[in-house]
């Protein structure tokens, strides 16, 4: 661990913008590099559970943000590789405006008390 | 979009099912290979790699259902597996789901054919702007329907304020017209219309233009025939294959040219729901001119009128009531008849009623019968869901331990219940379904039944609203079938567990199902002896002498089209000799077609629907003048209408014109007016112009008669004149004919009308006994369907009974073993069932004779010769109901009587 903080939860609706911003960065992924990359980033300061980003990916995808097709995994195996979607883009340079107005808010909140 | 987008993504996921669930298959074994491949790098054995991978992973099933739940709906998904499980079941039990399906789509079916109908007649507004604004005008004497004439009617126009426009119309079944370039003359459906017509209903022409006040105009000379003319759309296509140059030909009406101006609108048929007019007429050209000006004779099929903007209905009532009073006062009142007080102008009225479905003329008479039908189909349509729930909860006690263990299993109580419902959705559905089917083809059937006179209801395509009644009674079908034995089930299934023998729950369960049953025999009570009235009405009906014998008569309802005397005139002695000639050649002829046994022609006949009476002179009483229903017959007349001459004689070929001028009354006209006098030798004149001073003298008296409906109760006062004497046009030809011969005189008698006299139309072709029924058509309307549908609803419910008692048979097998087992005897044990059933019927008599009482009080405007209470009609009623409760107590009380006491002890 790298943290000294014990891990949390992931914060709710937050995994969604976290894929959206690996798929923007990396390029086509499949479920389980996704999920090293947003643990690598959080350097364990996050519990993901790994599995909960299949329900994420078909929440994305249903929404058109996320594209997939089917590639072959380095075990040789099929498997479905995730990019992201214009619409994909869009919802995430929003997300990420609306982020940094929350945080800041937040921020300001924090430091006047 | 999103929303939709992911909506469509879900519904795809809902099909798509296997595939989507593969691929996650696919991904979830590839992550976890690959973590476990990490592990293996970090150290760990194959085995603890594994296991770390799995714990990194989550609980795959939770992923997989957490997946499931976001590709698709779960609740449809739900849904289509409670369906899928639903089929499975119904199909286990092919037997009860077709009699379920049956009861229902016949419960179904009937209601909305019974719907559709009433929809049709009662609730359809005109396809027009603002339809509500319509209203009728109907001018009352002290209450009671009376004539509006034309000059009134004027007068009213042209005063009232409240109303943006009104108008009149005659609607004329067979009108003689000829089209330009051809030969022959055709017969069509016409209405004679006030000029406002098309404006007060606010109608646009398909193409040309619409009558107006100017084509509504007397012509200012006489010798001006032309007048405008509006043919209908259907008219236009059949006859002028939607040629446009059918604008501006004409059309020779009577004595009239008129041009074709316009074609009507597509979409607006009639003003009078089951009379489409080919064409529109302007009334006042095309009405003779003592008629216009008449007041005392109304020929106005309706008056209609529309709401100026703003006006209430009670304050245009209110003004077209004092406009209506103010011209009767003005208007001479005609001398008082002998029991009558004299009318004064406070006694007259004008009632407005809601004109948004048009003339009233079908409307009137029968929506008490539509009401009555509704309320017989909404009565099986109970009892056929009833009888489904009864069948579900019969079967749904035998599924118990099944519904039990899966309680146990844990599924949860709204989980059961959504799935016994949609069992019960899935039988209404299915019902439903085959009963618009059903209902589709009653339809024409019912249809053709609402009929009267010139107006017969012709379309009665179920609407949006039909539709819409359809789907409710399909759903609430499903509720009461469904839901209802599932909530019932449900709970006794949660409290009994896994205990299926458990008596308290059966029995609860059972003593809903005896409810139920005993229900619907009181509610076939109802329909039975409903059925029972109409049945005695109709024997009581064809029981009744009518004084003559209408068996082997045909009847030809003609019309005289060789020219006529204007209203209130008289021919000149020149075309009277010819008509009489006319008529004594056709009498001849028709006289010896081969099968005949007599022929008469006349001025009105039997039954004609003709409601006529004139007043008499007797000219040693000339200051009393009754009315006497008089007629114009040939020499056979009473021949060939079988009727009995009581003294003196009938009429000769020798009465004719030149030769002393002749009369047969009948006996009630000869009691009224001579007492106990001899009537025979007297003289009698008709008050009518130019008949004052030349009386007939009495020859024969006849037994009475009834005139036009075998219902009067009291015989009507008539005289007969021979119409070689007075040659009135006739408009009936009447054909005693040998026993079976019928059909062939009809054909042989219309053979010699053409050959002899082209001028005589025939409009109908009937028999005697045919036109008497004809007036009955509303009683025997109601016997028959609501004989059908008490048949349908015993029979329901008996099967309910039947199932009810087999189940209880079955659930008492044990009982009944211990019984056998300690002496008693098979027909004990089969007293014991039948006597249960006939507690049942008992308790079903009790409660249904009353109701049965007060349906036969609804009923009581269309008996006859029975009262509402009538005991014949009651005890067989409640006959038939016990012989059904017999029949359907029988199979299972043989089988309880049949069981073996050691398998029976064995058994639980």
């Amino acid at each position: 661990m790298d943290s000294d903080q014990p891990a949390g939860e992931v914060p709710y609706g937050t995994l969604d913008l976290m894929v959206l911003k690996t798929l923007q960065v990396m390029g086509a992924l499949h479920g389980y590099a996704i999920a090293r990359r947003i643990e690598q980033v959080a350097r364990g300061s996050l519990a993901l559970n790994q599995g909960t980003i299949y329900p994420a990916l078909l929440r994305l995808e249903q929404k058109g943000w996320i594209a997939s097709k089917w590639g072959v995994s380095e075990t040789k195996r099929r498997v479905r590789f995730f990019t992201i979607t214009r619409a994909g883009l869009r919802q995430l340079a929003a997300e990420q405006r609306a982020w940094a107005r929350t945080v800041a808010t937040l921020n300001r909140l924090l430091e006047e008390s | 979009m999103t929303v939709l987008r992911v909506l469509l993504a879900r519904l795809r996921g809902l099909v798509s099912r296997g595939r989507a669930d593969a691929a996650l298959d696919d991904d979830i074994q590839v992550h976890l290979e690959l973590l476990t491949r990490d592990y293996i790098h970090r150290g760990l054995s194959s085995r603890d790699a594994q296991a770390a991978a799995r714990r990194a992973f989550g609980g795959v099933d939770q992923v997989k259902e957490a997946y499931r739940d976001q590709r698709s709906l779960p609740a449809i998904e739900t849904f289509l597996q409670d369906l899928r499980y639903a089929a499975r079941m119904l199909r286990r039990d092919p037997a009860f789901a077709t009699v379920a399906i049956i009861s229902l789509a016949t419960g179904i079916g009937a209601s909305t054919a019974a719907f559709s109908v009433f929809n049709a007649v009662m609730l359809r507004p005109l396809p027009i702007t603002d339809p509500d604004r319509l209203v009728l005008l109907q001018p009352q004497r002290r209450g009671e329907e009376f004539i509006l004439v034309n000059p009134i009617y004027e007068e009213l126009r042209g005063r009232q304020t409240t109303l943006s426009g009104m108008f009149a119309a005659n609607d004329t079944p067979y009108l003689k017209i000829t089209f330009e370039d051809e030969p022959a003359p055709a017969y069509v459906h016409a209405s004679l219309v006030s000029g406002s017509y098309f404006a007060v209903l606010d109608l646009t022409p398909h193409m040309g233009r619409l009558l107006t006040e100017q084509d509504d105009q007397l012509p200012a000379t006489a010798s001006d025939d032309r007048c405008a003319a509006v043919i209908s759309y259907r008219l236009w296509v059949r006859r002028f294959g939607q040629d446009r140059a059918a604008i501006g030909r004409t059309l020779r009406v009577g004595d009239s040219r008129c041009a074709i101006v316009g074609i009507g609108p597509a979409t607006f048929e009639s003003h009078q729901t089951g009379f489409t007019p080919d064409v529109w007429l302007p009334l006042r050209p095309l009405t003779d001119r003592k008629l216009l000006a008449s007041r005392g004779m109304a020929f106005f099929s309706g008056v209609m009128g529309r709401l100026a903007p703003g006006v209430e209905i009670a304050q245009a009532e209110e003004e077209l009531t004092t406009l209506y009073q103010q011209a009767q006062a003005a208007q001479p009142q005609p001398p008082a008849a002998a029991r009558q007080p004299q009318t004064t102008p406070a006694d007259f009225t004008i009632r407005l009623a809601s004109g948004a479905q048009g003339f009233d003329k079908i409307r009137r008479p029968f929506s008490t019968p539509l009401v009555m039908i509704l309320a017989v189909v909404g009565v099986v349509l109970l009892v056929a869901s009833v009888n489904v729930a009864n069948l579900l909860l019969a079967r749904g006690a035998a599924r118990l331990p099944e519904l039990a263990t899966r309680a146990a299993l844990g599924a949860g109580r709204w989980r059961l219940v959504r799935q016994l419902a949609t069992e019960g959705l899935m039988l209404a559905a299915l019902g439903g379904l085959l009963g618009v089917g059903l209902a589709w083809m009653t339809i024409p059937v019912l249809t053709s039944q609402i009929s009267l006179g010139y107006v017969t209801l012709t379309d009665a395509r179920p609407d949006a609203r039909v539709l819409g009644l359809a789907l409710a009674l399909t759903v609430t079908a499903a509720v009461v079938a469904g839901v209802l034995p599932a909530l019932r089930l449900s709970r006794t299934t949660l409290q009994s567990g896994l205990a299926s023998g458990s008596r308290t729950t059966i029995a609860s369960g059972h003593r809903l199902q005896r409810l139920l049953v005993t229900a619907q025999l009181a509610m076939s009570l109802l329909l039975v002896s409903a059925a029972g009235l109409l049945l005695r009405t109709i024997v009581h009906l064809a029981g009744v002498d009518p004084g003559f014998t209408p068996a082997h008569v045909v009847m030809l309802n003609v019309r005289d089209e060789a020219p006529q005397p204007s209203f209130g005139d008289v021919d000149d002695a020149i075309r009277k000799a010819r008509r009489a000639e006319r008529y004594r050649v056709l009498d001849e002829r028709l006289n010896s077609v081969p099968g005949v046994q007599a022929a008469s022609v006349s001025w009105l006949g039997l039954f004609s629907m003709q409601d006529l009476w004139l007043p008499l002179i007797d000219p040693d009483r000339a200051d009393d003048r009754p009315n006497a229903r008089v007629d114009y017959v040939s020499a056979r007349y009473f021949e060939t209408m079988g009727m009995q001459i009581l003294r003196g004689r009938g009429f000769r070929d020798t009465d004719r014109e030149g030769m002393p001028r002749v009369a047969v009354i009948n006996q009630t006209l000869a009691r009224v007016r001579f007492g106990a006098g001899d009537p025979l030798g007297r003289r009698v004149a008709l008050d009518y112009r130019g008949e004052q001073q030349r009386p007939f003298t009495i020859v024969g008296v006849v037994r009475d008669s009834k005139y036009n409906d075998v219902r009067d109760s009291r015989p009507n006062p008539m005289m007969w004149m021979p119409i070689a004497q007075a040659p009135f046009p006739i408009s009936s030809i009447s054909l005693r004919t040998l026993p079976g011969a019928e059909a062939s005189v009809a054909r042989r008698a219309e053979e010699v009308l053409r050959a002899t006299d082209p001028d005589i139309m025939v409009r109908s072709t009937t028999t005697l006994s045919a036109q008497i029924a004809g007036k009955t058509s509303r009683e025997r309307l109601l016997l028959g369907l609501s004989s059908g549908f008490a048949a349908l609803a015993i029979l329901l419910a008996a099967v309910g009974l039947y199932g009810t008692l087999a189940y209880m048979v079955n659930r008492r097998t044990r009982e009944i073993g211990v019984r056998l087992a300690f002496g008693a005897r098979g027909d004990t044990i089969l007293r014991m069932v039948v006597g249960d059933a006939l507690r049942l019927a008992a308790v079903a008599l009790v409660v249904g004779v009353p109701l049965s009482l007060a349906v036969g009080y609804s009923l009581r405007a269309f008996l006859f010769g029975v009262t509402p209470t009538d005991p014949v009609a009651m005890a067989g009623a409640c006959l038939v109901l016990t012989i059904a409760t017999l029949l359907a107590a029988y199979l299972p009380a043989r089988r309880a009587a049949a069981v073996d006491p050691i398998v029976a002890l064995r058994y639980e």
